[in-house]
């Protein structure tokens, strides 16, 4: 008797088995897109705390809720090609080759922002310790190693920087702020501009790898003696000391919401693409910062899509901008506003 | 009483059941069968799709990919070098630091240990076994990362400084040593207990021979065990290094992922699987990606190898297989 | 110590004895002390990830999902859910694949095409779980997105040489008396497959798959490029939709600059740990019991 039930069981359990692997299967055959009040985005790990706040905020708006992951521009610009995502989001704006390869893409410009230059530095100073980008690059190609360097020694008079030797931190990932940064530094160096150039991916000589800008102020902030680039808004919200970076007036500036300002006033001319360069800006603004970003947001422009995503970015670039302020995002000036909506317009299903 | 066996049974019901058991048979043996075949079409699968999304980079770099060491995105010129050096590199490091210990535990747990230090221990053993790499890299990156860059560090570049392996002191947790230290955490508990296995399947006339002749129990260990057990040992020694190899996520987590091609253990690094963690989502261009397709290429050719290797020199010592 | 009683049977010990003496003391010495230093160094590790984990553990960690960017607190609700959701899929997914390819291999194929299932499991075993990442990404994830259940395949990519290899083992084990019993008793083939052979087995299958399912639990590599993009503050059922897991949420947090959230990942890496260290323990318990059991039958 009890033989039978182990036996009826036994065959229960297979057959139980059986059915799960029918069922599994047939899930795994109707795959269906993502549908139904959600969008989904990937990329710049720069813009995340922004985007961070738009997810916060805008499923009360409109009941859609966005999805977004910071795997770095390069992965956005990926995903977006792939079609994996709805969005992508990237610092760095598309090479021509991305751009072929992501067949019909546009860009948008949709926040605004400065990459700081943070250190982990036990000094005498209390005012934010004072760099150049031509030291920076040179930190960066590793012909500066310690902190009590001539180079950074004269940039800061009067203050005891010790003998201990710097580690420069950059992002393993593809990255914006990478791009940001080389852009400046390849802008101000030519030098760095002939040995590393502008890149998502520049191959630095020296330095440690950190997977996103949340990773780069990971190592930063557990590193004496290291210095790394990422938003602004990763320092403010890591208690993460911040360097001065000295602009092409001579003024050494930290990234807040009036120099971000500053440097995106002194370009006039935004053109027709979308694709907007304001680091270094020239000596007319005093008060700018050096390594300021616009940061895009990509879309497809033929997607099924295309009225959700039109809300969402077009909220995203007038209601939310607002949000950013308190991360040091400048809400994108008018004529950038403009263009943005004038490209918008042309994403349809 | 009749004999059931001998009553024929009714021609129709004969062969009614006669059908049935057909039929089962038949679908059981297909079922299972179709199984068995979707086993062999996935390992194919993989392999095929590795190749083909590998095949844009192996058509412009070729085999010379393979002992090329720049890696830049700027340029789009790939090459695998540094990350194959530092795989090798890393995984036998930490290959020979775990193999030995691991010995000796399996060594302690099968002959030394007390009964009841055997039963906890051991589980303990196996126990660690089980921790997800994730867990060891999250260890690995904020424990012993401050310890090898503030300790450590300094401590061995001061003492061995002289050798290649500790040239500098470390910059930064995120080194070459600090993965090495992680990867032998990781495969110390399997070998350990595959060793141990190997050791207690020994069968004791052998042992209780040597011993009656004579020899000490170190000689014993020496004459009888470890020759018995040589090829086992050699291959759980494999399975570990197999298991090294391919991991991703913790090494990720502590080498710094920058890569160089350096005897230095205090300079950061960059391994093959890592690697493909840290940029296959990011990459920057079509070429990229399969570049890292040829890089799992060539880790995956590596890791078939070693765990071909240990496979031959197992299926002579028929020892359980946990890896 | 025996060998010691032979080798000085009337004599006082010579050099040449005491020397071989010195080396067992040395050698047994040194391979305790090597256990020693390793098992502690091993169990040190342990002991501090549940230290750190102990100490950030509180309830939020499971009623709450993680927070918008910059705030504090939060848990890995979503994580949790997922995790399960995605396991239990791959495992519904690799435990019938995996069973019946080993029943093909232990009961019908001859010994050609065993061989040849063998090879392709163990080779599939040997590939590393990253390479199943890219693998189902290029096949599964490009073009359509991220999805839970692409994740679960992948998952069960890693699951189905662990299953299907210790199921070949255990019913290797079932005697063969107990085969040629049924036969004589006039029953077929498949009947003796699945109500004598299987049934005797069933258990052993059972907590092999145990162990696959704590191995899945905790590997993050197959579904960093399945399932890394997520609704972060929602719980997800829909297996369409790509899913938090705990994992990944460890390897995210861990590079925090933040130390509340590196706290976070003490926490998730505790629950974790635990899960996979109950359910590995209890899994090779019962396995080396019945092993026991079926050997002496």
């Amino acid at each position: 008797m009890s033989f039978s039930i182990t036996r009826r069981t036994s065959s229960l359990l297979v057959s139980a088995a059986l059915l799960a692997g029918c069922v599994a299967a047939s899930a795994t055959a109707s795959q269906s897109k993502h549908t139904g009040g959600q969008l989904v985005g990937a990329g710049s790990t720069f813009v995340q705390p922004l985007v961070s706040q738009w997810q916060a905020a805008y499923p009360s708006v409109n009941g859609t809720n966005i999805v977004y992951q910071p795997i770095g521009s390069g992965g956005g610009i990926q995903a977006i090609t792939n079609r994996t995502v709805d969005f992508g989001a990237s610092d760095a704006p598309l090479t021509s080759d991305q751009a072929t390869n992501c067949k019909g893409c546009i860009e948008i410009p949709w926040a605004l922002g400065g990459t700081s230059v943070m250190v982990n530095l036990q000094t005498n100073a209390h005012a934010p310790l004072h760099i150049t980008g031509p030291v920076l690059a040179r930190i960066y190609l590793g012909q500066i190693t310690s902190w009590d360097d001539p180079a950074i020694k004269a940039l800061n008079p009067g203050i005891s920087l010790p003998s201990e030797k710097i580690t420069p931190v950059y992002r393993s990932d593809g990255s914006g702020t990478s791009y940001n940064i080389t852009d400046y530094l390849s802008s101000v160096s030519p030098a760095f501009k002939s040995k590393i150039g502008l890149s998502t991916q520049p191959p630095f000589p020296v330095g440690v790898g950190g997977k996103g800008s949340s990773g780069v102020a990971g190592v930063v902030k557990n590193t004496a003696g290291a210095i790394g680039y990422a938003d602004i808004a990763y320092a403010v919200t890591n208690h993460i000391q911040v360097m001065a970076v000295r602009n092409a007036a001579g003024k050494y500036t930290t990234p807040g919401i009036k120099s971000i300002t500053a440097a995106s006033a002194a370009f006039k001319n935004v053109g027709t693409t979308g694709e907007v360069h304001i680091v270094n800006p020239p000596k007319s603004a005093p008060t700018a910062y050096p390594i300021s970003t616009y940061t895009y947001v990509i879309l497809p422009q033929t997607t099924q899509n295309a009225s959700a995503l039109r809300t969402f970015v077009f909220w995203a670039l007038t209601k939310g901008q607002p949000l950013g302020v308190k991360l040091r995002y400048v809400p994108i000036p008018k004529p950038v506003l403009v263009l943005a909506e004038k490209l918008l317009k042309t994403v349809h299903s | 009483m009749d004999d059931p066996i001998a009553t024929p049974l009714p021609d129709s019901l004969a062969s009614r059941r006669g059908l049935r058991d057909r039929f089962g048979d038949t679908s059981l043996r297909s079922i299972s069968g179709l199984a068995a075949v979707g086993v062999i079409a996935l390992i194919t699968l993989i392999i095929y799709e590795v190749l083909d999304q590998a095949r844009p980079s192996i058509r412009i770099f070729g085999i010379s990919f393979i002992w090329h060491q720049t890696w830049n995105a700027v340029t789009n010129q790939y090459g695998a070098l540094d990350f194959l050096v530092a795989t090798l590199y890393v995984t036998g490091l930490a290959v020979l630091l775990a193999a030995p210990v691991a010995i000796a535990i399996g060594l302690y747990l099968s002959e030394l240990a007390p009964g009841g230090v055997r039963g906890v221990v051991g589980s303990l053993v196996e126990m660690l076994a089980a921790i997800p790499s994730v867990v060891l890299g999250l260890w690995g990156i904020l424990v012993l990362g401050p310890v090898v860059h503030n300790e450590f560090g300094p401590w061995l570049n001061d003492v061995l400084g002289w050798t290649p392996f500790f040239a500098t002191r470390p910059i930064s947790g995120s080194t070459m040593f600090t993965a090495v230290l992680v990867l032998t955490i990781m495969i110390v508990p399997i070998t350990a207990a595959i060793s141990r296995d190997l050791f207690l399947q020994v069968p004791p006339d052998i042992k209780e021979g040597a011993i009656g002749l004579g020899l000490t129990r170190w000689e014993m260990v020496r004459g009888v065990m470890l020759p018995y057990t040589r090829g086992g040992l050699i291959s759980a020694v494999l399975l570990g290094a197999g298991r090294a190899l391919g991991e991703a996520i913790a090494v990720t987590q502590v080498i710094g992922t920058t890569a160089h091609l350096t005897a230095n253990l205090f300079e950061t690094g960059d391994t093959l699987a890592s690697r493909i963690a840290a940029q296959y989502q990011a990459a920057a261009s079509n070429l990229q990606v399969a570049s890292l397709f040829y890089l799992g290429v060539i880790l995956l050719a590596i890791s078939l190898i070693v765990n071909f290797a240990a496979l031959l020199i197992v299926r002579r010592y028929d020892i359980a297989q946990r890896v | 110590m025996e060998a010691s009683g032979v080798a000085s049977i009337s004599l006082k010990s010579t050099g040449r004895s005491r020397r071989r003496q010195r080396t067992n003391h040395v050698a047994q010495g040194a391979s305790i002390f090597a256990a020693f230093l390793a098992i502690g160094v091993l169990a040190l590790v342990v002991i501090s990830v549940l230290l750190r984990g102990l100490k950030a553990l509180n309830l939020d960690l499971f009623t709450k999902n993680q927070v918008t960017y910059g705030e504090t607190g939060g848990g890995i609700a979503n994580g949790l859910v997922g995790t399960a959701i995605m396991v239990a899929i791959a495992t519904a997914i690799a435990l019938p694949i995996g069973i019946l390819a080993a029943v093909y291999v232990a009961e019908f194929g001859g010994n050609r095409v065993a061989r040849v299932v063998k090879l392709a499991l163990d080779v599939l075993n040997g590939v590393p779980s990253i390479v199943v990442g890219i693998f189902a990404y290029a096949l599964l994830v490009v073009g359509s997105g991220y999805a839970a259940w692409k994740a679960s395949v992948a998952l069960a990519i890693v699951m189905l040489p662990l299953v299907a290899r210790s199921t070949i083992e255990v019913l290797r084990l079932v005697p063969d008396a107990l085969r040629y019993g049924s036969y004589a008793l006039g029953i077929s083939k498949w009947r003796t497959v699945l109500f004598v052979v299987m049934p005797s087995a069933i258990g052993s299958v059972m907590t092999g798959a145990t162990l696959a399912v704590a191995r899945a639990a905790g590997e993050t590599a197959p579904l960093l490029f399945t399932t890394s993009i997520f609704l972060p503050n929602q719980i997800e059922t829909d297996p369409h939709h790509a899913m938090a897991a705990v994992p990944l949420l460890i390897l995210f947090d861990s590079e925090s600059p933040d130390a509340s959230l590196n706290n976070q990942a003490w926490a998730a890496a505790f629950v974790l740990m635990i899960f996979v260290l109950v359910l590995s323990l209890t899994a090779r318990y019962i396995l080396a019991r019945r092993e026991r059991k079926l050997r002496a039958r």
